[in-house]
């Protein structure tokens, strides 16, 4: 029980080529040798029962036809009685000479040789007669062991026997042929049917020719012995010449006499049918070995064996082919799989079959494909991110920008200017301190604004009238501290309007407005933040591709459009596809940016933050 | 691949025990198949009388105390001791069919199972036999037949015919086939007797014109009477060259009178007789053939074949009779076999 639990549990962690060849074995092969087995068995045992069943019958059949020559073989005495000579011989009794005698015996020789031994039953082989103290006899054979006047004692009279026939088998009287011929010899007594007087004892000795044609019609085969033997065992006649005579020992331990049975013995088993003939009391025996009963489905199981076992040689090799080829995907699977645990990702999982280990094997190459793609994207976005963070940083005061500054404040102070030259330092030293202090990516509206119109402020002194400005705030007073914006959103887009709009025409006005807008896109109240310029205004074609520049890479180059496009990206990167730059232009009349973004309060940012320091402090946690 | 292997071996294993697994290790001798009866008594013979209570035939000859019924009764007595019935043989003393009939009323009373008749007259016995065979028991005849109605079946010594013509033949060849000759038949109404007469009639008329019969005298079975009556004969027709005994009787007194009247060899002298009451004249010349069957084998016969029908096997042609032979029937009317003939060369063989 413990070792069948055992076994159990081993086969629970055999591994799956070896399960799957355990089932296979189980339920194919197993049931194939069984059902093959007892089919065979029972093949079998129908053969032998029905040659069980119908031997006894022909048993009976020749058992029959030996009783039917014994039968002929008696009335054979009756001969005797044609000759009314004979039968004046066999009646005397009193002789008056040697020569009278004599002359009787001779006439009754030769009656007995012509009537027995040269016509009628050639399987005659000898006649003698036993009559009130005479012999008369004829043999065609010579013979030896008995001496008929003696036999008067035992063989004179059978008063018991009357008119029946009775065989004498050669053991019991002892009588030799020369050459051993196998005979029997019947027995009758001489009856005076007109006298109602015993005339004598009749013996005919008979050749067993007629029992081995009637066995040899009923089986020929050199494999089954045949015997006929008494009901004690004596064998009067056997398909083997050298044990006709010998006492069957076993015939006391036969279960039944008329039927089949099996015995197995040292020599193998046989097949065993008797039919006992009651007239005669004899037992006609015969036995053929099971195996040449079978001998014919013997080669048909070996060739089945043999068909079988190729069979299940073939199937495994198919099988376990069959199986490798489930397994091992399945094991570089594994292999893979480990790979892209250790964070290669640069794995390709070959199955060129359209099965289901093809479409496991598809569906793990396209999920590494597509982990590798979001790694790679969210790779790239957050260097984008920073480059982005970076060149907003860079570009917050560039030195451009610085050196334009200097310089009107170095041509305020020649001109001696002091109070625009103590605004512009005023103005430059906020702006620098507000680039310096902003370590947040965030920024409250209103410092947004206050950096732009400081910015503006500073470039109104470079350019004079050349520039004019206003900005419009319509949140409520309060909004502009309390909400939240991604810092250096405005300046890029004021840079680009003045750089444009003061290429192209001699003064440039810039409306920036501030609102909240209901956006039919996300649904609920954003910022806007509008820059309106009365520059050249986009051409629709250079509209067209500011546009596909925004939307599909914000880092094409640093370009005119690259702070457009930094913007847009950063938005983009904070809060999603949905927000983000928008241009509208009319060529010569303007152009209007939009920069719409979520409303964001205190914790909003907080949160932002949060997520993007995550990003930063397990950077490992997407490769 | 080594797995593979192990079970591929495994495998070979099972296959191997399987076939090598064929059905051992049972007792000895294994019962296939049996034809013995299911069970001994039913099968058995048919209900047959047991053997406490053997069959028992009463046998009525003409009449006892002659040498023919003697033996008749010696054969019948050794079939019954060899059969196991018991035989009750009991006739008159003189052939008297009022007797006869008496002592088969006899037997009816006694229930035997069967009765066996030689029958001395077939008309008056007739209603007697009916009755016995209305009671139950079985009607057999030997010898002497009667009618068809009143027996089961006839068993007849010889076929009619043939010892009719033949014993016309003997005397024929004897008298040189001429001359007169008389017939010394039993009784003058004795179905079977007649018959005889009959057929030597029809052969005398087919063959020898030149004979002729002259008389028919009726002995009665009587050995004084037949005595009486061959004298007679041979006072009444001096011319007389042959008489034929019909019954076993006439022979022998025949020649006795032919011998003492000094004619041997003048009146020859045929007939059914046995050869130890007719071996002296044989041998002297006053008688010249004397034809029979084996009496004794008749009496066997007819009692075998009664204890065969009450058993339930009427007889049939060729069937065989132990110690007897094949058995020839023709309807209802058993032939035991033919004629034999004892003449001084061959009458000595024979014992009755």
């Amino acid at each position: 029980m413990i070792s069948k639990l055992l076994q159990k549990l081993a086969f629970l962690r055999l591994r799956l080529s070896t399960k799957l060849m355990v089932t296979y074995i189980l339920l194919t092969v197993v049931p194939m040798s069984i059902l093959g087995y007892v089919s065979y068995w029972q093949y079998t045992k129908s053969i032998e029962e029905q040659i069980g069943e119908y031997m006894p019958r022909f048993l009976v059949q020749a058992n029959a036809n030996i009783k039917k020559h014994m039968d002929e073989l008696s009335a054979l005495p009756e001969l005797l009685f044609n000759s009314e000579s004979t039968v004046a011989i066999l009646r005397r009794d009193v002789y008056q000479s040697r020569a009278d005698l004599n002359r009787d015996q001779f006439e009754m020789n030769s009656f007995l040789t012509r009537t027995y031994l040269t016509s009628g039953n050639p399987d005659v082989i000898g006649v003698y007669l036993l009559s009130k103290n005479r012999v008369f006899e004829s043999s065609k054979l010579s013979y030896s062991g008995l001496d008929w006047s003696r036999a008067f004692t035992y063989y004179g009279q059978d008063l018991k026997l009357r008119s029946n026939v009775k065989v004498i088998l050669p053991r019991d009287i002892g009588l030799r042929f020369i050459d051993n011929v196998p005979y029997v010899m019947i027995m009758k007594q001489i009856e005076d049917v007109d006298n109602r007087k015993n005339l004598g004892m009749m013996f005919i000795a008979v050749r067993l020719n007629f029992i081995s044609s009637v066995l040899r019609d009923l089986e020929n085969s050199d494999q089954a012995d045949m015997w006929l033997m008494t009901r004690q065992g004596q064998i009067i006649y056997h398909s083997n010449p050298a044990k006709i005579g010998m006492l069957d020992e076993n015939i006391s331990r036969y279960p039944i006499l008329n039927g089949s049975f099996r015995t197995s013995s040292d020599e193998g088993q046989r097949l065993v049918s008797v039919n006992r003939s009651q007239e005669l009391d004899w037992v006609l025996v015969h036995s053929v070995p099971l195996k040449k009963l079978t001998a014919r489905t013997d080669f048909v199981r070996m060739a089945t064996i043999f068909v079988f076992i190729g069979l299940v040689v073939v199937s495994i090799i198919m099988y376990s082919l069959f199986s490798q080829r489930v397994t091992r995907p399945l094991k570089r699977l594994n292999r893979l799989m480990k790979h892209v645990e250790m964070g290669k990702f640069n794995v390709d999982l070959k199955v060129e079959s359209k099965d289901e280990i093809g479409a496991l094997a598809g569906s793990f190459n396209s999920m590494v494909s597509t982990i590798r793609e979001l790694i790679q994207k969210n790779y790239h976005i957050e260097i984008r991110q920073k480059e982005a963070e970076l060149y907003a940083l860079q570009s917050q005061i560039n030195p451009h920008f610085m050196y334009n500054t200097l310089e009107t404040i170095s041509m305020a102070v020649e001109e001696d200017e002091k109070e625009s030259v103590v605004e512009m330092v005023t103005l430059l030293g906020r702006m620098l301190r507000f680039s310096v202090n902003n370590k947040s990516k965030f920024v409250t509206i209103a410092e947004e604004v206050q950096h732009v119109r400081d910015y503006l402020t500073i470039q109104k002194f470079r350019f004079e009238d050349r520039l004019t400005f206003s900005i419009v705030n319509s949140l409520p007073p309060s909004a502009g501290e309390t909400l939240y914006a991604a810092h250096f959103l405005l300046q890029p887009i004021v840079e680009n309007a003045i750089k444009y709009g003061l290429e192209a025409r001699k003064g440039v006005n810039i409306q920036i407005t501030v609102s909240q807008e209901y956006s039919a896109r996300t649904g609920k109240q954003d910022m806007v933040f509008r820059v309106r310029d009365n520059g050249p205004g986009i051409t629709a074609e250079r509209l067209e591709q500011l546009e596909r520049t925004m939307r599909e890479d914000a880092w094409a180059g640093k370009d005119a459009s690259f702070g457009l496009s930094n913007v847009n990206a950063r938005i983009g990167l904070l809060h999603g596809g949905d927000y983000g730059v928008q241009l509208h232009s009319i060529e010569g009349v303007g152009t209007e940016v939009s920069v719409r973004f979520p409303v964001l309060d205190a914790a909003d940012v907080e949160r932002i933050e949060k997520e993007g320091k995550q990003h930063e402090y397990n950077p490992d946690i997407n490769r | 691949m080594i797995d593979l292997l192990r079970l591929l071996c495994s495998l070979c294993m099972i296959v191997i025990f399987v076939s090598a697994c064929q059905p051992a290790g049972n007792p000895k001798f294994e019962v296939v198949y049996s034809m013995e009866p299911s069970s001994g008594t039913d099968a058995a013979e048919p209900p047959v009388k047991s053997s406490d209570h053997p069959w028992t035939i009463g046998i009525v000859p003409k009449l006892v105390e002659i040498p023919y019924f003697n033996l008749v009764e010696q054969g019948a007595l050794e079939a019954a001791e060899s059969l196991g019935a018991q035989v009750i043989y009991k006739g008159p003393p003189i052939a008297d069919t009022t007797q006869q009939i008496r002592i088969i009323q006899d037997f009816i009373q006694e229930h035997v199972d069967a009765i066996a008749v030689s029958a001395i007259d077939p008309e008056k016995l007739l209603p007697t036999l009916v009755q016995a065979r209305q009671a139950g028991i079985k009607v057999i005849t030997w010898d002497s037949d009667t009618y068809r109605e009143g027996r089961d079946f006839f068993v007849n010594m010889v076929d009619n015919e043939k010892l009719g013509r033949h014993l016309m033949d003997t005397l024929a060849w004897n008298t040189g086939e001429k001359g007169k000759f008389a017939i010394l038949t039993g009784q003058m109404k004795a179905a079977t007797l007649n018959e005889w007469i009959k057929w030597m009639k029809v052969q005398q008329k087919t063959y020898y014109p030149d004979m002729e019969l002259v008389e028919i005298a009726a002995t009665d079975d009587d050995p004084g009477k037949a005595y009486e009556e061959a004298k007679r004969l041979l006072a009444d027709h001096p011319h007389l060259a042959g008489i034929i005994g019909n019954s076993s009787v006439g022979p022998p007194a025949a020649a006795q009178a032919v011998k003492e009247a000094g004619l041997t060899g003048k009146v020859k002298v045929v007939g059914l007789s046995m050869p130890n009451s007719m071996a002296p004249y044989l041998q002297d010349g006053s008688a010249q053939v004397a034809t029979l069957w084996s009496p004794k084998k008749l009496g066997y016969l007819t009692v075998v074949l009664a204890v065969q029908a009450l058993k339930g096997n009427p007889p049939q042609d060729g069937m065989n009779v132990p110690n007897f032979g094949i058995v020839r029937v023709a309807g209802d009317v058993v032939v035991m076999g033919d004629p034999v003939d004892f003449t001084k060369e061959n009458v000595n063989q024979y014992d009755f």
